[in-house]
């Protein structure tokens, strides 16, 4: 197959009919606002007709790869078929024409959605009580945390638990999420891909509020010493954090319970085919066993008699977390997909996702190396090294991936294996679509230098100088009409984290993470 | 087996066989027996028709807002929303998307969030924004962190009328540091915030920002947040405010915010029970490198064409890991979509005057319901675009907006917080909004449901 993407010199809107941002009337008074606080002029944005409009962001989508254009092997993402069917159903009035504030009568459907919901998720984690609260993964994450503080803040024990521990193949969001919780992160060192036990008892002290795990973990590997590390964890009297993100390997054949976690996110977005949007929105889950679950977020859907409630009573939750009640647009999406795959979908789901990685995985060994011992689960790592010998890096392959009209995988992550690739082809992709990437993936690989270098071209635009953007920095309609003057990085504030104030040096780490 | 998978298992044996497998159970030989589970136990797999019929009959339990006299709103309001909008983003291109990664394969969502961080810009008054934030109350809690990188302090000042939810959150991410978040007090019958309490805690030291709501948890326009930079001096001022509202206003960065956060559900998308919800946040130039989320630049590619990309990705998580200026990944960038769509849908001059209706329905509907006995509507004597707060002489507005439902209205949405032991003084006080769809009847309706919701008290106030 010839791959061409779509190449529009697509103007910016204000560009579409030349728009002066000066020119624009005067705004519209309304009676009993003070004069203060009037705004002028209107806002300088173009008024444009629907045709205009929508060949604009027509021809916009054009130039976008998504799952329904391409493969989409971004490791960690999960980035499987989003049925359609879930798309028409979230657009029922019954479920978007509810609001958050109606009265409890007038939503019993929204809530029993969600109640259904929570008792399915219960099921697939194996954790007693669940919220969908959360926006996100990170969200989940930042929130399970603020469970685990308020556990121990109720036990005295706070002062004493300040650290969080967590492999270095950890998620970026797991460290992150710690430190915004206030706790200091410190790395696991891995051997052979999983987390070194040994190093992990010797770190674990009174001082342990919590491990956080994926489970696989970001190099596509099983920890099967799950049961030592919980009991490393727990005997330290710490918990046990789960990473949903890579549930689509285990999905109805472990699940966080029985590992023995305390608490874990989910990603509806990865595991339960919620679409991505381009970045978001997801839907984070929260799921508690007993010791955390009355720190969950409020309210709580009960269902009491026959009718369903927000519950606030619940004087050691954490309270809200977020408006409302969580993506509810896409628990919905969640449930259906739920119900429309039962007990043996849901099976099905993670034995074809392992074995689709699987027989990439020994198809590809033979292109690249892989670190590692063989068993993977729903993903698994190619490192780029060799590539570097004649000049190119795993970068150039990705690009030269795009050419071949298919997304690259996540790169550079983790940073425990040179020049990483991390591939996940998730169930919904067929045995056709596999050759035809192990087939483009070896094409790419044993390309020219110089044509690696040169790629893409078949892109609506080249390679793309990220450095560029970084040093000279245009975020706006504006600074793309006149480059701002202005300095972007003023001395440092004092307490502030010590961020890099020049451009970024290398393109390598900016191309791709998960969640 | 569910059509969302493909290949007949014949296929599957063969991809088994070339993998060097006999059977699936040997794909999972690393998982210990020991951590296994049994059935699942969530029922037999559904044709779609199954679980379309499944899910229309529970969503039948629910009764959508258009089949009430609706008056429902806070940060969350009820819009029309051109069709245009929807026929955008259904573009399986864009919501079958990823975060743009590789910038080369997602030029288009990359120019439209970069479009959308130019409309904030635009109506926040600020010089940048980021590509979006979960909703206006994270976006809120991003704020306070930000001001907390720009200024020394541990006192955080947040109007005591700021929604009940916005304050938990705001708690909930300022929990890891050593803050205090000090509510100031309204005046009890302008709801303005108090600015002589902002003088005398910046006057006694150790406060590094103020938070200032557009229109404030009441739905009215506090004149004096003009005044507050005034006050707070280099001290950060970050301002909640509402989109549409800035379409008639004066842009918060041109009375000195240094951050401008806000919830855009409103522009392009249904309420939807509360979610997926838009956390706007813009921030001056210089402090850019201190904010949170994603940023799309402009730049070039290899052939010198203009191009977007992610930009200054390391202050992000994947990067810079716990030292990251959040820990955001996974944003709402479809939403993103579909408010820059709305907007340049309804137009510049078209949202102005969208405003301008509501605020004249809202004035009508304050003359319908001020007149009646039991009620102060409006609460407070202060200026209001397209909501005001109501106040009960007596009884609780949970109760009265319950007997208003009985009446087919929904007269809009209690203020005080539901927790046990929380409500405090605004139990009988909630936020009413005139919306695109309220008719003259609906307001009637409203005020005739009022006076019989009223509970007299004979020998009460």
């Amino acid at each position: 197959m010839t791959f061409r993407q779509a190449r529009y010199d697509e103007p910016l809107l204000w560009d579409i009919r030349r728009t002066s941002p000066e020119g624009n009337p005067p705004a519209v008074a309304i009676p009993g606002i003070p004069e203060r606080f009037r705004r002028q002029r209107l806002i300088a944005w173009p008024e444009l007709s629907e045709l205009e409009l929508i060949r604009h962001f027509t021809r916009l989508s054009q130039m976008n790869f998504g799952i329904n254009t391409s493969s989409y092997p971004l490791g960690s993402c999960t980035m499987k078929y989003n049925p359609a069917v879930s798309e028409q159903l979230a657009r029922r009035r019954g479920a978007a024409e509810v609001h958050p504030y109606q009265p409890e009568e007038t939503v019993q459907g929204s809530l029993e959605v969600i109640w259904r919901l929570e008792r399915g998720l219960q099921r697939v984690t194996g954790l007693p009580e669940v919220s969908l609260q959360a926006a996100a993964g990170a969200h989940g994450e930042y929130s399970a945390l603020l469970m685990i503080r308020a556990y121990f803040r109720d036990r005295g024990e706070l002062d004493r638990r300040t650290e969080v521990l967590l492999p270095d193949t950890a998620h970026g969001t797991n460290p992150a999420s710690a430190a915004m919780a206030g706790f200091t992160a410190r790395e696991i060192p891995s051997k052979e891909g999983c987390v070194d036990v040994a190093a992990l008892r010797a770190a674990v002290s009174d001082r342990t509020a919590a491990f956080m795990l994926t489970n696989p973990n970001t190099t596509g590997l099983f920890e099967s010493e799950i049961d030592e590390i919980a009991k490393a964890i727990h005997g330290a009297g710490g918990l046990l954090y789960y990473d949903g993100a890579n549930l689509n390997a285990i999905l109805a054949v472990t699940n966080p319970g029985r590992m023995g976690f305390d608490v874990a996110h989910l990603n509806l977005h990865k595991t339960f085919a919620t679409p991505h949007g381009g970045g978001g929105p997801g839907a984070g889950v929260l799921a508690a066993g007993e010791r955390l679950a009355p720190y969950l977020p409020v309210p709580r859907v009960v269902k009491v008699g026959r009718k369903f409630r927000l519950d606030y009573d619940r004087p050691k939750s954490i309270g809200k977390i977020k408006t409302a009640y969580g993506n509810f647009g896409l628990d919905l999406r969640a449930y259906a997909y739920l119900l429309y795959h039962g007990e043996e979908g849901l099976k099905h789901i993670s034995r074809r996702a392992v074995l689709n990685s699987n027989y990439l995985a020994r198809a590809l060994s033979q292109t690249l190396p892989r670190p590692f011992r063989s068993l993977v689960k729903h993903e698994f790592l190619l490192s780029g090294a060799p590539l570097k010998a004649r000049g190119a890096r795993t970068l150039d392959l990705a690009k030269r991936l795009l050419d071949e009209g298919i997304h690259a995988p996540t790169i550079y992550f983790p940073a425990l294996v040179d020049e990483a690739l991390m591939i996940e082809m998730p169930e919904t992709e067929s045995r056709h679509d596999l050759d035809r990437f192990v087939e483009a993936f070896q094409r790419a690989a044993t390309d020219t230098t110089q044509n690696l270098h040169a790629a893409p071209r078949h892109t609506s635009v080249r390679r793309v100088d990220e450095v560029l953007a970084a040093r000279e920095l245009r975020l706006s309609w504006r600074d793309l009409r006149e480059p701002p003057t202005a300095p972007t990085s003023p001395p440092r504030p004092p307490g502030s984290p010590a961020l890099p104030e020049g451009p970024v040096g290398s393109p390598a780490p900016s191309s791709g993470s998960p969640r | 087996m569910p059509r969302w998978i493909p290949d007949t298992s014949e296929d599957e044996a063969e991809l088994l066989k070339a993998a060097g497998f006999a059977s699936f159970e040997e794909l999972f030989a690393d998982i210990p027996r020991r951590v296994r589970m049994g059935k699942l136990g969530v029922g037999e797999a559904k044709e779609e028709l199954d679980v379309v019929q499944a899910i229309d009959k529970i969503l039948d339990r629910n009764k959508p807002y258009s089949k009430f006299s609706t008056f429902l709103g806070g940060r969350m309001p009820v819009r029309y929303i051109p069709a245009a909008v929807d026929a955008i983003l259904s573009r399986s291109e864009f919501y079958t998307s990823y975060t743009p990664y590789q910038p080369e394969a997602s030029q288009g969502m990359l120019q439209s969030l970069f479009e959308f961080q130019s409309l904030v810009v635009e109506l926040t008054g600020m010089d940048v924004a980021n590509a979006s934030l979960y909703d206006g109350a994270t976006a809120a809690g991003e704020a306070l962190l930000l001001c907390r990188r720009l200024h020394e302090g541990h006192r955080f000042l947040i109007p005591a009328s700021l929604p009940w939810e916005e304050k938990s959150v705001l708690a909930n991410y300022a929990i890891g540091h050593p803050i205090r978040i000090e509510e100031i007090p309204f005046d009890d019958r302008t709801g303005r915030m108090d600015l002589g309490t902002v003088r005398a805690a910046v006057a006694s030291g150790d406060v590094f920002g103020a938070l200032a709501d557009v229109p404030n948890g009441f739905g009215h326009v506090d004149e004096g947040v003009l005044d507050l930079k005034g006050i707070l001096g280099e001290i950060p001022l970050a301002v909640s405010a509402d989109p549409l509202a800035l379409s008639v206003l004066r842009p918060p960065g041109d009375w000195g915010a240094d951050v401008v956060v806000g919830e855009g559900q409103g522009f392009g998308q249904p309420p939807s029970f509360g979610g997926p919800l838009l956390g706007l946040f813009a921030c001056r130039r210089e402090h850019v490198r201190y904010a949170p989320g994603r940023i799309v630049g402009g730049t070039k590619d290899a052939e010198g064409r203009r191009a977007f990309t992610l930009t200054l990705q390391t202050r992000e998580q994947h990067i810079r890991r716990s030292r990251a200026t959040s820990n955001i990944c996974t944003n709402q960038s479809l939403l993103a979509l579909a408010f820059v769509v709305y907007a340049s849908s309804v137009g510049p001059k078209g949202l102005a005057e969208l405003q301008g209706r509501l605020a004249e329905k809202a004035r009508t509907l304050a003359s319908a319901l001020g007149g009646i006995e039991g009620l102060a509507a409006p609460r407070f004597d202060a200026p209001y675009l397209s909501e005001f707060t109501v106040g009960l002489s007596s009884g609780s507005a949970v109760d009265f907006l319950r007997r208003l439902r009985a009446r087919k209205v929904l007269g809009g949405h209690p203020l005080a917080d539901p927790r046990p032991a929380h409500g405090g003084r605004m139990e009988g006080w909630f936020l009413t909004a005139a919306t695109e769809m309220t008719t003259d009847k609906d307001i009637q309706k409203f005020a005739k449901a009022a006076r019989g919701a009223v509970v007299h008290h004979p020998g009460g106030p």
